[in-house]
């Protein structure tokens, strides 16, 4: 892990880089070298894409993007005396506009994960081939996931305001 | 035979038969579906209720819901009860479908069942043990002896308020009425 701190240190500037424990690595960055980290630790040996995730900082008014890469234990044998080896990478983007680079190119499995952060956050990713609704229902005006999505207030506006079968029939009697 | 029941038997043989062979059709939402593997098998064994699982709607006439309903669940929900011939019973396992449970304030839970299907009997619980099942099932029995069970024929009477609910969640709905007026009466 080490090593790698040193390398990735050597090799990108506004890279910031934490190891709380033995196995895990936390790499903040800014969002340009996203790319360009995540295609350098495929070469290092992280192949393995496992989840990408988003946070809502809605005081700072900024999404945070979150990477997790991990290594395949047969294919490096100086991994393999620890156990598995995380690398969380993180970077920030603007809420206002919420927009950021897809990466299919690099991790093609990355594509429901980028689907559902559109969804549910409303970021918008270039390049991306298909941001179609992948698991909700009904249209927001807000995407749910949002912190300023108010979920009382919704579910009072949409499913309190729909009326019981007796009160539609007390309608319908009052009306004729 | 239970000598009982003769009388019952006599009375309204079409009842009695429906009572005794529940052909189930489960729709696997939530929490719920794990009670049914063990009821259904040798530890609390259901058949002995009569109750027997079918592969398809059409087969059947009880309806288990098991656990809470999304707004995207909803619609292959009213599709398969749809789709079950008369006489058809509903279910509603856990507080969930009663009025949200746990999820009164989710962006896609729907807070009750019943304003979008008739639901002819609730077992309470998160979740319902499966005694509890069974002891539902039993109660269900009774309502269908008193002729409370009605769940089939109220949807077919108020079809125009249950589909009036189901479109104003939806919007459109890609399928056509299931009762045109003529039918209703």
């Amino acid at each position: 892990m080490n090593e790698l701190k040193k390398k990735l240190l050597s090799s990108f500037d506004n890279v910031e880089i934490n190891i709380p424990e033995d196995n895990r690595m936390i790499v903040i960055t800014k969002k340009e070298s996203v790319l360009s980290i995540l295609s350098y630790l495929k070469k290092m040996g992280y192949n393995h894409f496992a989840l990408e995730s988003c946070n809502d900082w809605i005081d700072d008014n900024e999404f945070e993007l979150i990477y997790i890469l991990s290594a395949y234990l047969e294919k490096d044998e100086q991994y393999q005396d620890k156990g598995k080896r995380n690398i969380i990478l993180k970077t920030r983007i603007s809420r206002e506009k919420a927009k950021f680079i897809t990466i299919i190119d690099i991790f093609e499995n990355a594509e429901p994960y980028e689907r559902e952060i559109h969804e549910m956050f409303g970021i918008y990713f270039e390049g991306h081939p298909r941001l179609t609704p992948l698991l909700l229902e009904r249209d927001y005006d807000i995407p749910p996931f949002r912190k300023d999505f108010d979920t009382n207030k919704y579910v009072e506006n949409t499913f309190g305001k729909i009326p019981s079968i007796k009160e539609r029939k007390k309608e319908k009697n009052e009306r004729t | 035979m239970d000598r009982n029941q003769i009388s019952k038997w006599l009375k309204n043989p079409g009842k009695m038969a429906n009572k005794y062979s529940f052909h189930v059709v489960y729709f696997c939402t939530g929490c719920g579906i794990i009670e049914i593997p063990p009821s259904i098998t040798t530890r609390w064994d259901a058949e002995r209720f009569g109750i027997i699982p079918v592969a398809t709607p059409r087969q059947a006439n009880l309806f288990l819901i098991t656990g809470y309903v999304s707004t995207k669940t909803l619609k292959p929900i009213i599709r398969t009860y749809e789709q079950m011939p008369d006489p058809k019973f509903t279910v509603a396992f856990g507080s969930c479908p009663i009025n949200g449970g746990m999820y009164y304030d989710s962006y896609n839970t729907i807070t009750s069942l019943d304003k979008y299907i008739p639901v002819d009997g609730y077992i309470a619980g998160c979740m319902p043990r499966p005694e509890a099942i069974f002891i539902g099932i039993t109660h269900l029995w009774k309502l269908i002896d008193m002729d409370k069970a009605d769940g089939y024929k109220r949807y077919r009477e108020d079809y125009v308020h249950y589909r009036a609910n189901q479109e104003q969640l939806f919007g459109e709905l890609d399928w056509p009425p299931l009762f045109s007026e003529e039918n209703i009466k």
